[in-house]
């Protein structure tokens, strides 16, 4: 069965500010895409696009799940988790005063996703057994890995098909960064996920992405088909490799 | 000092503690968990009395069914009355001040509605458990206080156990915290926010019930549960239910005490007095995550 993201022509900005102009991307069933780019050139607002945070002021947005097309443009962020797509987002955004269980749990709120939520909830401690041992401590009391863990925990709660990830490096320790990485190529491969990852740390991304794009000043700049070409592009050189 | 007068205040206080956790756990939902500073649930507990009142004096229905029976009603106007505070306040970020000001408008338009329609006379129900008392040795409990104790502590325990089972009750702990996340996992603020705030009044109709049995009633007297019902919010941290009626609890038997032992007309300062403490001492409350 298909799960997929199309993007067409997509438009999107905050009020007179726009940040997108013209993207057109996909993501294919049951591989990694990175959207690779430095800070401020639309990566966050394009995962907030695809999770209806912010609604474009053009372009079409679609996902395929199981192969049933929707269209994401006109629904509600609600309604695209309930879909199978989860967003673990920039900053974690965990709920700190509730324990890390309470966040889990959360994390199985739409409908679909409350039969199994007990198996996913142990499928979850094995993948971070550190959150099994403070299941009873409060969400805002961890350290940032630890969060980060459970902010992916949460996400995966949901039973997503299509799982977008926020910039999972910023704020951790450089051995956290690669851990954190290949946890998500694990969860993916265990879960068979669809996996679209905005993040700046180019070297991280690419050892795990099939594809990717490179986003500068809210235009795709280059698309790659596979990592060897994103590493020969001349746009990636100058920007994340320093090479002139 | 008596060991008897002691113990009679202390019990009579515990027992006061039980309702003053019905009063106040509506507080704990809509200002502690909501961010909704609802300065208007004294005078919704007033007209849930007088609710009950009417109920009771015109179609004789015990005062604890007629709040049963009332409280749909209750759950439905909190959940519009959210409604009309979010569209005209919250959704535009205006819920600070004129979201204030908007709940002390109401609170003078229920009293004085309440005062139009029943008059400033006090009003009373009968019910089979006002009256008597249970004694034993140098105490005795009267029923129409240990009826309240029960029925007040019964329904925090069930609104514990609602918030701490259900999908809705942990998503009204957390819209608080960060209303944006709670729509990552698939709830909708609004919708559970207008859950919670009608929750909150259905508990405001059951206090007024709980009320009209412990005392005669007459509408200007939700003022003095203002002071009680935010500083037991604050003693007991916000947001924890269990902290609502442990400090239901302290603040009933400072009353009890200060009543006995100084005198009566100390007994409202007592609320303030503990507020003032709690925010020197002890800012985030007993139970404060």
């Amino acid at each position: 069965m298909g799960n997929s993201l199309s993007v067409e022509g997509l438009h999107a900005g905050y009020g007179a500010v726009k940040v997108l102009s013209g993207i057109d991307m996909s993501v294919r069933h049951g591989e990694t895409a990175a959207l690779l780019g430095t800070n401020g050139n639309g990566k966050s607002t394009l995962l907030k696009c695809l999770t209806g945070q912010i609604r474009p002021s053009k372009g079409r947005i679609t996902a395929t799940i199981d192969g049933q097309t929707h269209d994401l443009s006109a629904l509600s962020t609600e309604a695209i988790v309930a879909l199978g797509i989860a967003l673990v987002p920039e900053g974690r955004r965990l709920f700190p005063k509730l324990t890390v269980d309470e966040n889990l749990t959360l994390g199985a709120m739409p409908k679909k996703a409350r039969a199994g939520m007990e198996e996913r909830r142990a499928f979850c401690f094995e993948a971070f057994p550190r959150l099994k041992e403070r299941r009873r401590q409060l969400a805002g009391s961890m350290s940032g890995g630890e969060q980060q863990m459970l902010a992916f925990g949460r996400a995966l709660m949901s039973a997503p098909k299509i799982l977008l990830v926020d910039e999972p490096s910023v704020g951790l320790a450089p051995i956290l960064v690669a851990r954190m990485i290949d946890k998500i190529a694990e969860l993916k491969a265990a879960l068979g996920l669809t996996v679209l990852m905005a993040e700046q740390n180019f070297n991280q991304a690419i050892r795990i992405a099939d594809r990717g794009y490179v986003l500068v000043h809210g235009e795709i700049a280059h698309a790659a088909e596979d990592a060897a070409s994103l590493k020969a592009n001349d746009v990636v050189r100058r920007l994340y490799l320093g090479v002139d | 000092m008596s060991m008897e007068l002691f113990g009679n205040a202390l019990l009579s206080g515990l027992l006061l503690g039980g309702f003053y956790a019905a009063v106040a756990v509506g507080i704990t939902i809509a200002f502690g968990m909501l961010d909704i500073v609802n300065i208007a649930h004294p005078a919704f507990i007033m007209l849930g009395a007088f609710v009950a009142y009417w109920l009771n004096v015109e179609y004789g229905l015990d005062p604890l069914l007629a709040a049963l029976v009332a409280a749909p009603f209750a759950y439905i106007a909190g959940r519009g009355l959210y409604r009309y505070y979010h569209g005209v306040f919250e959704r535009r970020s205006e819920d600070s001040l004129q979201g204030l000001a908007f709940f002390f408008g109401l609170l003078f338009v229920v009293e004085v509605s309440l005062l139009l329609v029943f008059g400033v006379d006090y009003r009373f129900v009968s019910a089979p458990y006002i009256g008597p008392s249970l004694t034993f040795g140098d105490y005795s409990v009267p029923y129409r206080m240990l009826v309240p104790f029960l029925a007040g502590l019964g329904v925090v325990a069930l609104i514990a156990l609602y918030l701490g089972r259900t999908f809705t009750g942990r998503a009204i702990l957390a819209v608080s915290q960060d209303p944006g996340a709670l729509r990552l996992v698939g709830g909708n603020p609004v919708k559970i926010k207008e859950a919670a705030f009608g929750l909150s009044i259905a508990t405001a109709m059951l206090a007024g019930a709980l009320l009209v049995i412990i005392q005669p009633i007459e509408p200007s007297m939700g003022r003095e549960f203002i002071g009680r019902a935010f500083a037991i919010c604050v003693l007991g941290g916000m947001t924890s239910l269990l902290g609502t009626v442990v400090a239901g609890a302290i603040l009933g038997v400072a009353e009890a005490m200060t009543t006995t032992y100084v005198g009566a007309a100390w007994g409202p300062a007592v609320s303030f007095g503990l507020l003032l403490i709690t925010l020197a001492v002890r800012p985030s409350g007993i139970f404060g995550r």
